[in-house]
């Protein structure tokens, strides 16, 4: 596997870490327990843009894995 | 009328209104007896008791006295509501047994409570060694409440520092086979939800003794049949699993790389993560 492969597989990890976290904070009843689960996703997010970005700048990187 | 057919009239006719008149008097008369109640619940009783059995008596002056101990009752509750002296009149004082750790002999004495009274219900309340208790009151109603030392305390998450996630109460929508509809409302959900998870769960209502969803919206159930397995609920450990492991492959990625900026962006938000994890871990178990 080159790293370009393992960050993508990470991404999408947190990409669907973010989307269960989102249909939790829909799901509860408790309003600190969805507010804690926002912030959390928001976090996730910030993480996740980040490594969309590291996935465009390896793919530049080494071209020849392009898929 | 005969004897036999007078009493069983009046034994009728009483059992109604000893009914109504306990429904009226509230539950606190159920529950515990103070001075007052227990008094009232002793009058009351041989009154019946009396016009029931006695056929000479006249059933109206029975009935009269019965509504006599109902108001009084009644009328001192309500004083009692408005005055704390005269609640502590006839409602009673709590006695301190115990402060500080220290045996009050004086109080006991005044209560005519003996050293083994005092065991017995400190071994009521789960303590079995005196030096053990910080504190302990005689309630008017006869029982002893205590307080433990700090040290002898059941450990709580605040005791430990802890975080834990808030919990409402769980409703209960299945019971016997049969889909509730108004706890089902409560919990913001409808049938359409509760039939897609019971697919999920792969087991059909009718099969299902009991079922709750609890304040995550997490339903749980009881089968009839308790050879079938029913599959646990697994989506927060799952993330909770994903999220550790992502923050490993960051950590992972970052030492790998020999580019320093990428070295740092994976770092930062390899923190990030930790972060987000302990943040949510109490609240994904």
């Amino acid at each position: 596997m080159t790293v370009s492969s393992q960050v993508k597989g990470c991404f999408s990890s947190i990409k669907s870490a973010e989307a269960t976290l989102e249909t939790l904070a829909v799901k509860t009843n408790d309003q600190e327990t969805e507010q804690i689960f926002k912030e959390v996703q928001h976090t996730l997010k910030t993480v996740k843009n980040d490594l969309e970005n590291q996935v465009i700048y390896l793919t530049k990187e080494e071209p020849q894995y392009k898929s | 009328m005969p004897g036999w057919a007078e009493i069983l009239v009046r034994s009728f006719v009483f059992l109604i209104v000893l009914f109504l008149i306990t429904k009226g008097l509230g539950k606190k008369q159920m529950s515990q007896l103070n001075i007052f109640q227990y008094i009232t619940g002793i009058v009351i009783g041989s009154i019946v008791a009396i016009h029931v059995t006695d056929v000479a008596t006249n059933p109206v002056y029975g009935i009269l006295a019965l509504a006599v101990w109902f108001l009084i009752p009644v009328t001192v509750e309500f004083l009692a509501l408005k005055s704390k002296g005269f609640r502590n009149i006839f409602q009673g004082k709590g006695t301190v047994l115990i402060q500080n750790g220290k045996i009050m002999e004086d109080n006991m004495k005044k209560e005519r409570f003996t050293t083994d009274n005092l065991l017995e219900e400190l071994r009521n309340n789960q303590v079995f060694n005196a030096a053990d208790v910080e504190f302990a009151v005689l309630e008017p109603t006869g029982k002893v409440n205590l307080l433990p030392k700090k040290e002898n305390q059941p450990i709580t998450p605040k005791i430990l520092g802890t975080n834990v996630s808030p919990e409402k109460e769980s409703q209960t929508v299945i019971m016997d086979g049969n889909a509730l509809l108004e706890p089902l409302a409560n919990a913001s959900l409808n049938t359409n939800w509760l039939e897609t998870e019971l697919t999920k769960m792969n087991v059909s209502i009718e099969n299902v003794f009991l079922g709750q969803v609890d304040s995550d919206g997490q339903l749980t159930v009881d089968l009839y049949d308790d050879k079938l397995a029913v599959p646990e609920p697994t989506e927060k450990p799952l993330l909770l699993a994903s999220m550790k492991k992502c923050q490993a492959d960051l950590e992972l990625f970052a030492l790998a790389t020999e580019s320093q900026e990428s070295k740092d962006l994976y770092q930062k938000n390899s923190e990030r993560m930790q972060q987000a994890i302990d943040k949510i871990t109490p609240y994904l178990q």
